[in-house]
């Protein structure tokens, strides 16, 4: 196993500090705090709070593009400026997406969909590879405050497994109404700016920016610096509040120096999460002391630039390079009195110096950590690290449909007939301890039943699973939609706090790490109608657990008021369908029910994609005879393209196998393809494909004839592959 | 102050979605956070909200809030002692 060096060629920020390096950096010399009250829109009562708010020109021209999308792209350009081709992929946390002009068009009761088409986060990755020219995958991340810090690891694990040679990655969020008056209903807004570490600390500034990082194995001419390692975690504890040791806190910086090599006394300076609420800085204050029996000069930049939510991890890792080429230790602005009960001493001036390596950490709701390990160039000799190996092997699936769980669903699809709908709450509960979700609505609970069903499915009983990938298109629309309805029949006096913890995209994953006990690798990816495969995408990267197995899981809730006025592919007034399908798996076939794997994802535009799609599967001569049965899926709004893709492919494949739409079974609803992979599951679990599925004779799955293919049109071209687990995969 | 007690347990019940009790076997006196109940901090803001919405209290202070959500019994004194401070 060779290592690979990870280089960062050029790097993008924005936020209240400023946009550009060079703007930042003079800031953060000044020692000067940029909170200051919200101006951004009006508020209907109060005085507005203090705010990390981007005060730049020409971010809110009179377009549909909302702020997040505007941000993302001027700190990609930043990065990408001086580069003459654009990257092989793009990884963004976001938690926003959309949804600060969602808002507006929700007050003025704007009916048009047209104008609601950017709400998706995944908009965002897609907007900016766009931009960009990027063909490759648009990757989203969203867990909550660690996105930014998860995209940049997924990056990472991308560029070693050799996937990609540049990938653009970072995290945006714009200020919007859901987390200003989200945080402020958690009471963890400080009334008078924010002062991380202090002893009389209130409180976090809500804040915006982007910050991105053009990470690339092609060592460049001048590298920025270069990203070591990477470390996730999960506290598997609470849906708000971080583990009062800090023991989730603690795994993703040990993770993170073990991923580098490193160890605690190598770290010349620590960027501390530090956002100002007493309970975060008090945990990662344990955590650091733990790790660090003399922690080096640190700091929370926090009380100066506000926190940024998933942009926080990109533009603080751009702030570690900034440490290292410019030799300066930023200050623990707006501290006056350091908490004697955190035991650390911050920098209370910016400090300059030689800096060698820099641990970063971004911690966020669900307990979602992420920490970054950046090191001068050359300064440290990168190591080999673990890397995944062997297939995902499934042993335990599930579903949900219309038509209920696992089996009322396979009942319908083995006669060939739909089980699209929406099941009912209850129905979807059942399985579920009614104190455990009694503050859960429709997508959490899917998603923990259909996370019980697969385990139990799967026979590994008391061995419970340790990562969790969850894929999701549109979140808890429930939440949102509540939250920001009471919000304005409150007339913004009385937000939910429940509806806004429950509203991040990473809340239903964080619940199912909380019911496992599951402290790995906790992974959302929210990336439209191809959501799951970029979950099944960061499983296949991410996971290497050897001990504990993981869960792969793909869901969406169908919501009367939200679904057909954010999802183009659902006419207003039809009928809904939601559900979802999850996977328990571990990297050992033995006793496995099948195998699965991500042969292909990437953007429509890319040069002859449905040739590089058959390059991509034809791994043998007789490759066309491997497959029993391919599974399709075209989003209804993208019918027209995704036939002339399907036509193409059909023409150059010449597969012999059945094909079948599935989203006439499931109904269409963005997760749909995870419930087409448990169908696939099913079937080879049985030995075969029945004929009623087929409209034929039942297909017989043996040793030769062992796959199932679902493909993916429309927007992007993806392949996942089901089979047999044979001698050749193990 | 019965009657306030009587309405702050069917209150708590529907917002917090309360599963396993009933007014009738709701302990006034019992642990309200932290115990049986299963009742969190996020509850606890849920609470808030629900007291200043309904009774014009606020309460924005951790200490003090500790101390009122002890137990149902604790809440309803309190916002009978505040809502005739305000009303005097």
């Amino acid at each position: 196993m060779t290592s690979t060096t990870v280089y960062i060629a050029g790097v993008g920020i924005i936020s209240a500090l400023g946009s550009g390096f060079a703007e930042t950096e003079k800031t953060l010399r000044a020692n000067r705090s940029a909170i200051k009250p919200l101006t951004l829109f009006s508020l209907l009562q109060g005085t507005p709070l203090p705010v990390g708010q981007v005060d730049v020109d020409g971010l809110d021209l009179p377009s549909a593009l909302p702020r997040t999308h505007s941000l993302a792209l001027l700190a990609a350009g930043q990065a990408m400026a001086g580069g003459n081709h654009p990257p092989d992929a793009v990884i963004i946390g976001t938690t926003t997406g959309g949804i600060a002009t969602t808002e507006q068009l929700l007050r003025n009761a704007e009916p048009n969909k047209e104008l609601y088409r950017y709400h998706g986060l995944n908009t965002v990755a897609q907007y900016v590879g766009r931009e960009l020219g990027c063909s490759g995958p648009a990757l989203t991340v969203s867990t909550a405050c660690s996105s930014g810090a998860v995209a940049i690891a997924l990056g990472m694990a991308m560029l070693r497994a050799g996937q990609a040679r540049t990938v653009l990655v970072g995290g945006v969020d714009s200020l919007s109404r859901l987390t200003y008056f989200g945080f402020h209903s958690l009471q963890l807004v400080d009334r008078n700016g924010c002062r991380p570490l202090d002893a009389n600390r209130q409180g976090l500034a809500v804040a915006e920016g982007a910050g991105m990082l053009l990470l690339t194995t092609i060592q460049p001419d001048q590298p920025r610096a270069e990203l070591l390692g990477t470390g996730l975690s999960c506290d598997a504890y609470h849906a708000a509040a971080p583990h009062p040791e800090g023991q989730g806190a603690f795994m993703a910086m040990q993770n993170a120096l073990a991923d580098a090599g490193l160890h605690p006394e190598d770290i010349s300076y620590i960027n501390l999460h530090g956002t100002g609420t007493p309970d975060n800085d008090l945990a990662e204050a344990k955590a650091v002391r733990r790790l660090f029996a003399v922690p080096p000069p640190l700091s929370s930049i926090k009380g100066a630039s506000g926190h940024s939510l998933a942009a926080a991890g990109g533009v603080e890792a751009v702030v570690s390079v900034m440490a290292i080429s410019q030799g300066l230790m930023p200050a623990n602005t707006g501290l006056q009195q350091v908490d004697p009960a955190l035991g650390l001493m911050p920098l209370i001036s910016p400090v300059e110096g030689p800096v060698k390596a820099v641990l970063s950490n971004s911690f966020g709701f669900g307990g979602n950590n992420g920490s970054l390990v950046i090191g001068a160039p050359g300064a440290c000799v990168q190591q080999s690290s673990a890397r995944p190996c062997g297939v995902l092997a499934i042993h335990g699936y599930a579903c949900l449909s219309g038509a209920g769980n696992t089996g009322a669903t396979m009942e319908r699809i083995n006669c060939g007939a739909s089980a699209a709908g929406m099941a009912e709450l209850a129905q979807i509960s059942e399985n579920l301890p009614p104190q455990l979700i009694r503050r859960l609505k429709r997508l959490p609970r899917m998603t923990l039943s259909l996370a019980v069903m697969a385990h139990q499915n799967s026979g590994f009983d008391a061995q419970k699973p340790g990562s969790i990938f969850m894929g999701t298109g549109w979140g808890a629309l429930s939440e949102t939609h509540d939250f920001l309805t009471r919000l304005n029949s409150s007339k913004e006096q009385f937000p939910s706090p429940t509806d806004f913890v429950g509203s991040v995209h990473n809340g239903p994953a964080s619940q199912v790490a909380i019911m496992f006990g599951a402290m790995g690798a906790n992974i959302t990816a929210s990336g439209g109608d191809y959501s799951f495969e970029q979950a099944l995408l960061a499983a296949d990267l991410m996971y290497h657990d050897g001990e504990r197995p993981a869960l792969i899981l793909g869901a969406d809730e169908g919501h009367a008021a939200f679904s057909p006025l954010l999802d183009a592919s659902i006419a207003t007034g039809s009928a809904l369908a939601d559900g979802g399908g999850a996977f328990a798996v571990s990297r050992t076939t033995k006793g496995a029910k099948c195998g699965m794997a991500i042969p292909f994802f990437a953007s429509c535009e890319k040069n002859a994609v449905i040739e590089q799609l058959i390059a991509s599967l034809a791994s043998s001569k007789e490759w066309q005879s491997r497959y029993a049965l391919v599974l399709v899926g075209i989003p209804a709004a993208m019918e027209g393209q995704g036939e002339k893709q399907l036509d193409h492919f059909k023409a150059l494949a010449q597969l012999s196998a059945p094909l079948i739409r599935y989203r006439k079974l499931t109904g269409e609803f963005a997760s749909a393809s995870a419930v087409a992979a448990a169908f696939a599951a099913s079937f080879l679990e049985r030995g075969l494909v029945p004929g009623a599925f087929v409209g034929g004779m039942d297909i017989v799955l043996n040793w030769s004839q062992n796959t199932i293919l679902v493909l993916g049109f429309g927007q992007n071209i993806t392949a996942m592959e089901l089979f047999k687990p044979s001698e050749k995969n193990t | 102050m019965r009657q306030l007690i009587e309405e702050l347990k069917v209150k708590l019940i529907d917002i917090l979605n309360l599963q396993d009790i009933t007014p009738d076997k709701f302990d006034e006196n019992g642990q309200l956070v932290g115990g049986e109940l299963g009742i969190d901090s996020i509850d606890v803001l849920e609470m808030v909200v629900m007291v200043e919405k309904d009774y014009g209290i606020i309460i924005n202070n951790q200490e003090v809030g500790e101390k009122v959500f002890s137990s149902l019994a604790s809440l309803a004194r309190y916002i009978k002692e505040n809502s005739s401070k305000a009303s005097s």
